[in-house]
């Protein structure tokens, strides 16, 4: 049986105080329960042989969290993001991840460098409710065979980056190619892309070098590369990698015989390289020179920020991821990760590389596809890529849960 | 290109990829000879070498300069850290103090390295002197690793006078063998094993400066060359400096003939060689057993 409540005198005058209290309290208590931070982890490499793409990321995220403080933050909450250290280990990044989600309840994460780390987490996001969004993970095969509902990757892949290059090196006056690549996921996807799109467009892989991880000494794959008789060498190194097979090329003076072309132009190996890297044409999964407001914006600001530095590809990629990411959540209204889930597929957004639609049927962002040279310009103070092609996303964006294509 | 000079060609690379590995290989078997300690931290005072030759090439502009100062420097920093820390392990007989003193000196020295030097890769090049190519009956070979190849082959004829001649290399051999009857001697056995430390690790800062111009100067360089020079070590005999050599040698003709033929495979060569050395003869080629 119910009690009867009467409307008491005071009642009314209690409530009547609450009222006047969530009304009238200070901003800071009404903004309390408001200011709850959008937490976004980062579990990049910090220390190890990935570091310098891990500083990248770091600095991005810096000067994004900047600009979002000067905003306001996103739909009424800051943005905060939490580093750990994975070290490029795939154990140790799922082992960090698992740290924040129970830590931190952190629920989105982005920033991973390397693709057998972002392999492993995907079968852990439904178990942690959180969603992942890759702003530089190659292997074709994270949005194909390994696809789960919780990932979406807005970069460029390794299966686009050697669709791009192919579709430039289909006019191109080299028939006879060869192509050197780190024996890892992605040096492996971006090769069986090239090798397959190289085949389509009429030209001949004339051999495929796989160098191990972390190798030194590219003595014996460069006496390949001039014993094979290829015009073209394909390069699908990055980091320390790429670099020591640069250096050691230019000192057997194999780019006076062979041309080389690469599915990432890294700025840091550029600067590294110098000279050296001058006359280098390869697929740029974020090109400093493309010229529209967006991509002006962010390399002014970068600039402004870190005065020795330009962006790299990976500071442009994660940006871009960034700025896919808000744009999700101010759909979404919300952080919880399955409602960004929603908001993010089909979404279209236009970003510093252009414009990019996150692909409903395997979370794919469908990126246009650079071919950049390596030159000097008047407009940086060291060489950088220029563009010489743009091609569409619908002819760079492989078929759905695939990285094939069949047109 | 005939299959002579190919051969020529792949010998000479396996040639002064050994003689690298032989400047670390090197350092860490007399360090292990004289003190009976398996220095950790070889790979990061490798990459220290290779950043302050860096650094000493920018400032001096000259790569002679760099060869002689890295090491200098590096040495000091060994010595030091010998003086220092080292030495209150002597007489313990638990090995592991003296492996963990030395794995948090790499931790320790990697995360200087990255905040004095930064995290991008460096590289002060080649030598004007040392660049270009010659050619080997009808196969490019570059002039450094010529160079290489020379300096390597000089450093092990001056560091093998150096042990076997002098008084200095005398007094080395003798601490190896017994310490106490040499401390009973007179000699400052402390001193000894101080100079030695640092002398190891400036032996492997060359090594750094050496392969910078071919690999960049990058974070985590030493991680798989001092994984190479164990295994060296293991291969020649532990403390055997002529067994530094030979598995200097052995470990780079595995490491370029195998990528050659076997690039699937090329990672487990050396490892396998390892393995069968060690059932021919378990002290290591010549090494001693214990």
């Amino acid at each position: 049986m119910l009690k009867h409540q009467s409307l008491t005198r005071r009642r009314l005058l209690k409530g009547a105080a609450a009222a006047s209290a969530a009304v009238f309290a200070p901003p800071y208590l009404r903004h309390a329960t408001a200011a709850t931070p959008i937490k976004i982890g980062i579990p990049t490499v910090i220390t190890g042989g990935y570091a310098l793409l891990g500083s990248h990321i770091m600095r991005t995220c810096r000067l994004v969290k900047k600009q979002m403080d000067a905003k306001g933050g996103l739909i009424g909450h800051p943005i905060e993001f939490l580093y750990q250290d994975t070290q490029g280990d795939p154990a140790m990044c799922v082992r960090k991840c698992q740290e924040l989600v129970e830590r931190d309840n952190c629920r989105i994460f982005t920033g991973v460098v390397v693709s057998s780390e972002a392999a492993a987490m995907l079968p852990k996001l439904e178990q942690w409710n959180a969603m992942f969004i890759s702003h530089g993970n190659g292997d074709g095969r994270l949005t194909a065979e390994l696809f789960v509902p919780r990932f979406f990757r807005a970069n460029t892949s390794a299966p686009m980056g050697a669709r791009a290059l192919a579709l430039y090196l289909k006019d191109a006056p080299q028939k006879k190619f060869i192509a050197i690549a780190s024996d890892a996921a992605w040096g492996r996807s971006s090769n069986a892309a090239f090798e397959e799109q190289i085949k389509k467009v009429g030209k001949e892989l004339v051999d495929k070098i796989f160098a191990p991880v972390a190798n030194k000494d590219y003595s014996p794959y460069i006496t390949k590369i001039l014993q094979s008789g290829a015009q073209g060498c394909y390069v699908a190194l990055q980091g320390d990698e790429a670099r020591a097979f640069y250096s050691q090329a230019s000192q057997y003076g194999l780019s006076q015989r062979v041309q080389f072309f690469t599915e990432i132009v890294a700025q840091a190996d550029i600067k590294v390289l110098g000279k050296e890297a001058i006359g280098l044409i390869g697929s740029s999964r974020y090109p400093i020179t493309y010229d529209i407001p967006q991509n002006r914006a962010f390399v002014e600001a970068f600039r402004a920020e870190y005065k020795n530095d330009l962006p790299d590809w990976s500071d442009g990629e994660m940006y871009q991821a960034l700025m896919i990411l808000f744009a999700a959540i101010e759909k979404a209204g919300s952080p919880e990760p399955m409602k960004i889930v929603t908001a993010m597929e089909d979404l279209e957004v236009t970003s510093v590389k252009g414009p990019i639609k996150m692909r409903k049927c395997d979370h794919q962002g469908e990126n246009q596809g650079f071919v950049v040279k390596v030159a000097r310009t008047d407009k940086f103070p060291e060489p950088v890529g220029e563009i010489i092609k743009i091609y569409p996303r619908e002819l760079t964006t492989p078929d759905c849960r695939s990285a094939s294509y069949s047109n | 290109m005939t299959f002579l000079s190919f051969i020529l060609a792949q010998c000479l690379s396996a040639l002064s990829q050994a003689a690298i590995l032989f400047f670390i290989a090197c350092g860490l078997t007399l360090i292990f000879g004289i003190m009976r300690i398996v220095n950790f931290a070889h790979g990061v005072v490798f990459m220290l070498g290779a950043y302050a030759g860096y650094t000493a090439q920018m400032l001096t502009d000259s790569f002679v300069a760099a060869l002689i100062l890295a090491p200098v420097f590096v040495g000091v920093v060994g010595a030091a850290f010998e003086w220092v820390f080292l030495r209150h392990l002597y007489g313990r007989r638990d090995g592991g103090a003296y492996l963990l003193l030395t794995f948090g000196l790499a931790v320790v020295l990697s995360e200087l390295i990255r905040i004095v030097w930064g995290t991008p890769p460096l590289s002060a090049g080649i030598p004007d002197a040392l660049r270009g190519i010659v050619l080997i009956l009808d196969q490019p070979f570059p002039l450094y690793r010529l160079f290489l190849i020379i300096l390597g082959v000089a450093s092990a004829i001056a560091v093998w006078q150096f042990l076997e001649r002098t008084r200095a290399g005398l007094l080395i051999r003798a601490v190896s063998q017994n310490p106490e009857m040499v401390h009973a001697l007179g000699t400052n056995v402390n001193l000894v094993r101080t100079g030695v430390f640092g002398f190891g690790c400036a032996l492997a800062a060359v090594g750094g400066v050496l392969a910078a111009p071919l690999v960049t100067a990058f974070l985590g360089m030493g991680t798989t060359v001092v994984i190479d020079a164990f295994v060296i070590v293991i291969i020649g005999g532990m403390g055997s400096f002529l067994g530094s050599i030979i598995g200097s040698v052995l470990v780079a003709f595995v490491q370029v003939f195998g990528a050659y033929y076997f690039q699937d495979l090329a990672l487990a060569f050396m490892y396998f060689l390892m393995l069968v050395v060690l059932v021919i003869r378990p002290g290591g080629l010549l090494g001693k057993e214990e």
